[in-house]
């Protein structure tokens, strides 16, 4: 017997959630933009969104964080540690893309140093997902090998009901266990009927492309070249990818005082990787699309054994160009063998 | 023979007859309502060019990218109006040579109907005239006079919450055919002297910088707007810097290529209300 939770039961779990320390955070359309930002209410969710513009991931890596305050006196230098917030949260309405995001770059921050400002938030957050009823011309989760109902990263899956009543309920963590421990006297036991996943058509050969991208003879190919022509190399693509993950380090401040920052950097920018000198190993937008690409099917995988895309369709969906990841994947499953 | 086959076949003239050597126009997009930019090489690449509403993109941007047009060589490109207009500017401003672009040009009308421009040189387009008494559509005019309305507080708010918005993403720059500044201000870290944090102390600085380097050269096609991925209203701001230079120059940017950059340049009359 599974158990469900009633729309209209979703304010009472908001209350217990907040009465029991958490923040309840979900999708919300603020300022004519989409994003996940806390609630209080479940009428402050925007629940029918495919998906929201901005990413979860900026809950967790947000585009600047503060790291270090340091002061430079005549014979000593002070330095205070910023810590990042250790607030409860549960993320409700997650969609499955996003949740993997989360669980594809828990590798990459956690790798050679556990990067302290990621995981505490992310130790500190329940997910809760739910599984989507509707896909646009952008969704390609399939393509990727995930799904519409793709528990990964999720603590608890919620799959909508036919009659839009409410949600049917998995648990996959200790983590959700708990979260639906605090709510328990508000759930129904029963099976309801679930929403049709949404068909999401696969839109190019994933082997294909990672044989293609791993042959070092095609490194070079006029392909990169004719592919990015038209990429005019905004941040936009990386910025809203639930997967990018670039940063760098400033120093924000005078010579006595300052805050050393992470803020978000993109491999799209011709300065990423400008060297002192002036040289730029990626001194073409082509070099830098071409990064793009190798690093989340190439690069990442051989690191980390997962594809750094979660399918969410964002980088075409918003390119100002029309290109993004499907295009170029697509192209290359085309390409004659 | 409609307007899309008639571009179609002179892109392909001129790219037979080795006038140009590439034509920038419209292709299919990846959804039915989507158009992209296309380089077409040959004649044959030619035939997949669109034109029709859907093409409100300005394609001039591409113009200024590095490298184009820097083995003399000329090229195509469809403009519509505000295409022409931005040539225009980077003319003036000494970033283009007239006789490199040859325009296919076309204007949209009634949101829906394409129709041609005559001419293909930069000189053959007079839409001076037009410029002057073109009004922006009804709901920029309404949204601004709604924000110029506010006390300086409530105004200072507006933006405040719109600028914390903003990702630096750049791609407001990035398709922007006035922002062809090789190292754009913001990019210059050897001091850095505009903050890359994105809070939004630095999102000001950011939009603030780039507004006053936009002021009087601003073509207006509303392709920073279009481009922002978290939707603020670049329009706005755009509008209100062109009122702003023509309530205080009487110069709207892009009616000609003869016209003197407004803040690049002197007049004995110019008002000098900023002196005390
Ligand atoms: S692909 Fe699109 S969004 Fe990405 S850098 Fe290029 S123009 Fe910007
Ligand atoms: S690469 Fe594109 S589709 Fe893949 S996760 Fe990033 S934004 Fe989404
Ligand atoms: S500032 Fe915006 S509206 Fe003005 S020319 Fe640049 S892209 Fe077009
Ligand atoms: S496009 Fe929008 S989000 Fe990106 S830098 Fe410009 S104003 Fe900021």
């Amino acid at each position: 017997m599974t158990r469900i939770l009633l729309r209209n039961k979703l304010d009472d779990c908001i209350a217990a959630w907040q009465k029991a320390g958490f923040s309840v955070l979900a999708p919300v359309k603020r300022h004519e933009m989409s994003s996940f930002g806390e609630v209080q209410k479940s009428g402050d969710m925007a629940l029918d969104l495919i998906l929201t513009e901005r990413t979860i991931k900026d809950q967790f890596f947000p585009q600047t964080e503060p790291l270090i305050k340091y002061k430079i006196g005549k014979q000593q230098i002070d330095s205070e540690t910023m810590t990042p917030p250790e607030k409860k949260r549960v993320f409700f309405g997650v969609r499955p893309c996003d949740a993997s995001g989360l669980a594809i770059d828990d590798p990459l921050f956690g790798w050679d140093y556990k990067d302290d400002y990621w995981f505490r938030r992310r130790d500190n957050s329940v997910i809760v997902t739910i599984a989507c009823a509707q896909a646009d011309d952008f969704c390609m989760c399939t393509s990727v090998k995930l799904s519409p109902d793709s528990a990964k990263g999720a603590d608890v899956l919620l799959r909508p009901l036919l009659e839009g009543s409410g949600w049917q309920i998995e648990v996959f963590t200790e983590r959700g266990k708990a979260l639906l421990e605090i709510v328990s006297s508000l759930l129904l036991e029963g099976n309801g009927h679930t929403f049709p996943l949404p068909q999401v058509p696969e839109k190019f050969d994933l082997e294909k492309v990672m044989a293609w991208l791993g042959d070092k003879e095609n490194f070079e190919s006029q392909f990169w070249k004719d592919i990015a022509l038209r990429c005019v190399g905004c941040g936009s693509c990386t910025f809203l990818c639930p997967t990018c993950h670039c940063f760098d380090i400033q120093d924000e401040g005078d010579t006595y005082q300052g805050i050393r920052r992470k803020n978000w950097d993109s491999c799209s920018f011709a300065l990423f990787t400008m060297h002192t000198s002036g040289h730029n190993p990626r001194n073409t937008q082509s070099t830098r699309w071409r990064q793009r690409i190798m690093h989340k099917f190439n690069y990442y995988r051989g690191k980390f054994g997962v594809n750094s895309c979660s399918g969410c369709g964002r980088c075409t969906r918003q390119c100002p160009v029309d290109m993004g990841i499907t295009e170029t994947l697509q192209a290359i499953t085309n390409l004659p063998r | 023979m409609g307007i899309q086959e008639q571009y179609r076949s002179e892109a392909a003239a001129l790219l037979s007859s080795g006038e140009v050597k590439l034509v920038i126009g419209f292709g299919a997009g990846s959804t039915a309502d989507r158009r992209r930019p296309l380089f077409a090489r040959t004649p044959e690449e030619a035939e997949k060019f669109v034109l029709d509403a859907a093409c409100i993109a300005n394609l001039s941007t591409y113009l200024v990218a590095e490298g184009l047009l820097s083995d003399g060589k000329k090229v195509g490109v469809f403009l519509k109006p505000d295409g022409i207009r931005s040539v225009n500017i980077l003319i003036s401003e000494a970033q283009l040579k007239p006789e490199q672009v040859v325009i296919l040009g076309y204007a949209i009308e009634n949101g829906k109907d394409v129709v041609p421009l005559e001419g293909c040189n930069i000189s053959d387009f007079s839409i001076g005239e037009k410029i002057r008494s073109h009004t922006p559509p009804t709901h920029v005019i309404e949204a601004a006079e709604k924000i110029e309305a506010m006390s300086a507080e409530e105004r200072f708010e507006f933006w405040k919450e719109e600028f914390a918005k903003c990702i630096k993403c750049y791609a407001c720059r990035q398709v922007c055919p006035m922002c062809y500044c090789r190292r754009c201000i913001v990019d210059v870290n050897q001091p850095q002297w505009v903050s890359t944090s994105s809070h939004t102390l630095g999102n000001f600085e950011w939009n603030l910088v780039r507004a006053f380097h936009l002021a009087g050269r601003c073509a207006a096609c509303g392709a920073c707007d279009r481009a922002c991925p978290v939707n603020i209203p670049l329009r706005l701001v755009n509008y209100r810097m062109g009122k702003e230079v023509r309530s205080a120059f009487d110069y709207v940017a892009g009616e000609n290529s003869d016209q003197k950059p407004v803040l690049a340049s002197f007049k004995q009359d110019d008002p000098e209300t900023f002196i005390l």
